[in-house]
């Protein structure tokens, strides 16, 4: 054992440098987020609970029934029925259910969606003491949106996902190279914002 | 009175786990002891066994890729490119360069918060509780810029098979250099707690030797078998994505005890943050999804366009049948935090695959386990589960 050896041995030199490192700590800013009362805004594209676009023109939602999120949805919780309406003959949308208790959160149905009708909104805190409340038709859907809606400070609302940076954006439907920022409060429409998805007459 | 020979003695039959907080997760160790000395030790695995394997046979690719997260979830990024990377050699799919870039980039990220996990667990186990403390304050920065890349901070979800799923923003690169830059400061703090505490090194110098050969001959991977002096790294011998293109070491251990391979794991912790730092600088421009990739609505029937033919450089050995479709199959293998993660696809040509099957690190390491306890102390048990870094998503599956 050398001398200096011993004279860390002795001195618990290595101690005492960890003790004044979290000496020194204690007397920097804490980094601990008290959270029910501190609240930190979500970041842009966070994903979170499901809602349907409104529509600004119709009030509805956009979806066409093309089935496309169903098909691709990870743990297949979206259920969507479309029916035939006596009258005139087009297809009209019956059911469009998501099981978010099944929901895995990818983002997978916001992104293939043509008409960018559906979006994951930056809402998380949305728990519930039933089954129910956590399953989401449609009408929930169009509510989740204006829920959020009501909650944001800004005019107009860009999912990323809804057309991602960075794609080659040829193969995308002309709707969805198109679409721009949507309108989150009733009222005044854009032309941006007020299209009304082509395919949506066909029978 | 009795001499000590005359007194007959039995072992201890002792269970330790499912629910035990330092085994990392469900994992159940049967341990026979002599006084204090492990005996015999029998893993129980199971626990978690969620049927991924062949769940996957029954969706399209592109929609197996979100389970693929959940085999080592704290480093969910890493197993999603493994898998992206197997899809693309068996479909001959190219990656454009910012694509490669970004997930290497990511790869490395994930590699850090994995890596801090198990520090802090590590040293918690041991005794430590204040590097616990410090190491997930810094976690933090990292899923905060994982939530600012994609939107989720835990199960990403991020690559796609041919790129990743969206361009990453300056302000997500920003955050990330500023990262890098005050990174290595925060390694020196975990090390001025523990690096020469004279507890830490009797806790873990001398424990756990196992030699090179051996560790190879038990399946060791990543920096439990680079600890053990072994410089394997399928970064470095079958680079995928950009690491041929960024400059980085292979940490390796003398000592092939717990402390080396704390070493290690400390070292590449720099050397994450040296890859990352030159994918910022290097980053190129272009599209960070290849036009021509399966996309998200693949189908799950025979795939059309150029077959399965496999590109050149992957090693895909086509099998023949005597009747149906044409069978490829791949092993193809890249480093995730905790060693080498492995997927073995045989497709009959549609888009699904016909056969996967999952080579984890964390199984191999289990299986590994009897041999690191046996002769050692009840106490050591903790570091030595600590050592092998596993988390029982992976090893389940
Ligand atoms: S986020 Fe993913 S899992 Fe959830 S409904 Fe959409 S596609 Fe399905
Ligand atoms: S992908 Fe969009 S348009 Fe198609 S069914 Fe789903 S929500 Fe409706």
């Amino acid at each position: 054992m050398t001398l200096k050896q011993f004279i860390k041995r002795i001195f618990l030199i290595e101690i005492m440098q960890g003790m004044a490192l979290t000496l020194k700590m204690m007397f920097t800013h804490a980094v601990t987020r008290q959270f029910p009362e501190e609240r930190r805004d979500p970041i842009p594209g966070f994903r979170g609970r499901h809602a349907f676009v409104r529509d600004s023109k119709t009030g509805k939602e956009k979806c066409i029934m093309c089935m496309k999120c169903s098909t691709v949805c990870p743990s297949q919780c979206i259920y969507i029925s479309k029916q035939k309406r006596e009258e005139d003959g087009k297809f009209y949308l019956a059911q469009f259910d998501i099981e978010a208790l099944r929901c895995i959160f990818c983002g997978y149905c916001v992104e293939v969606c043509p008409v960018c009708a559906l979006v994951l909104t930056e809402e998380f805190e949305y728990s519930a003491y039933t089954k129910e409340e956590i399953y989401f038709t449609r009408e929930k859907l169009l509510a989740n949106w204006d829920e959020f809606a009501a909650k944001q400070k800004v005019e107009t609302y860009f999912n990323k996902f809804w057309r991602p940076e960075g794609l080659d954006t040829s193969k995308m439907t002309k709707f969805k190279r198109e679409q721009g920022p949507v309108l989150l409060k009733p009222g005044a429409a854009t032309p941006e914002a007020a299209q009304v998805p082509a395919e949506k007459e066909t029978a | 009175m009795q001499s000590e020979k005359e007194i007959t003695t039995k072992y201890l039959t002792l269970n330790m786990g499912p629910q035990h907080p330092a085994t990392h997760g469900v994992l159940r160790l049967v341990l026979d002891l002599d006084g204090e000395t492990v005996v015999k030790c029998t893993p129980h695995i199971g626990y978690l066994h969620r049927g991924m394997e062949k769940w996957s046979e029954s969706r399209t690719y592109p929609t197996a890729m979100p389970l693929m997260n959940r085999l080592d979830y704290v480093a969910a990024v890493a197993n999603e490119i493994g898998y992206c990377v197997a899809v693309e050699r068996l479909l001959g799919v190219e990656v454009p360069e910012r694509a490669k870039y970004i997930r290497t980039m990511t790869a490395e990220m994930v590699r850090i918060c994995s890596h801090i996990i198990w520090l802090a667990a590590h040293a918690i186990d041991i005794g430590a509780m204040t590097v616990f403390l410090y190491s997930m304050r810094d976690r933090e920065t990292l899923l905060d810029l994982f939530e600012m890349l994609c939107g989720a901070r835990l199960l990403h979800i991020y690559p796609r098979i041919g790129g990743v799923r969206c361009d990453v923003s300056q302000e997500f690169l920003d955050g990330v250099y500023k990262f890098t830059d005050k990174f290595p400061k925060l390694i020196e703090e975990y090390e001025t707690l523990i690096d020469q505490n004279r507890i830490w090194f009797q806790r873990t110098k001398g424990i756990g030797v196992i030699g090179a050969e051996e560790a190879i001959n038990l399946g060791l991977t990543g920096p439990t078998l680079r600890g053990s002096g072994v410089a394997y790294d399928i970064r470095k011998v079958s680079p995928y994505d950009a690491y041929d293109k960024v400059e980085f070491d292979v940490p390796v251990g003398k000592n092939c005890d717990v402390y080396d391979r704390y070493r290690c794991r400390m070292d590449e912790f720099r050397q994450s943050n040296r890859i990352i730092r030159q994918c910022v600088e290097k980053l190129p421009d272009g599209l960070v999804l290849n036009p021509d990739a399966p996309g998200l609505d693949m189908l799950p029937g025979p795939i059309k366009k150029a077959a399965p033919v496999p590109a050149p450089e992957a090693d895909a050995v086509p099998v023949m049948s005597p009747a149906g479709p044409a069978f490829t199959e791949i092993y193809s293998a890249t480093e995730v935090p905790k060693g080498e993660l492995g997927y073995y696809i045989v497709s009959d040509g549609t888009g699904k695959p016909y056969r996967m099957r999952i080579r984890t690190p964390s199984f191999m390491h289990i299986s590994a386990l009897p041999r690191f306890c046996e002769g050692n102390l009840v106490a050591d048990v903790i570091a030595l589960i600590g050592t092998i870094d596993i988390v029982l998503g992976e090893c389940d599956r």
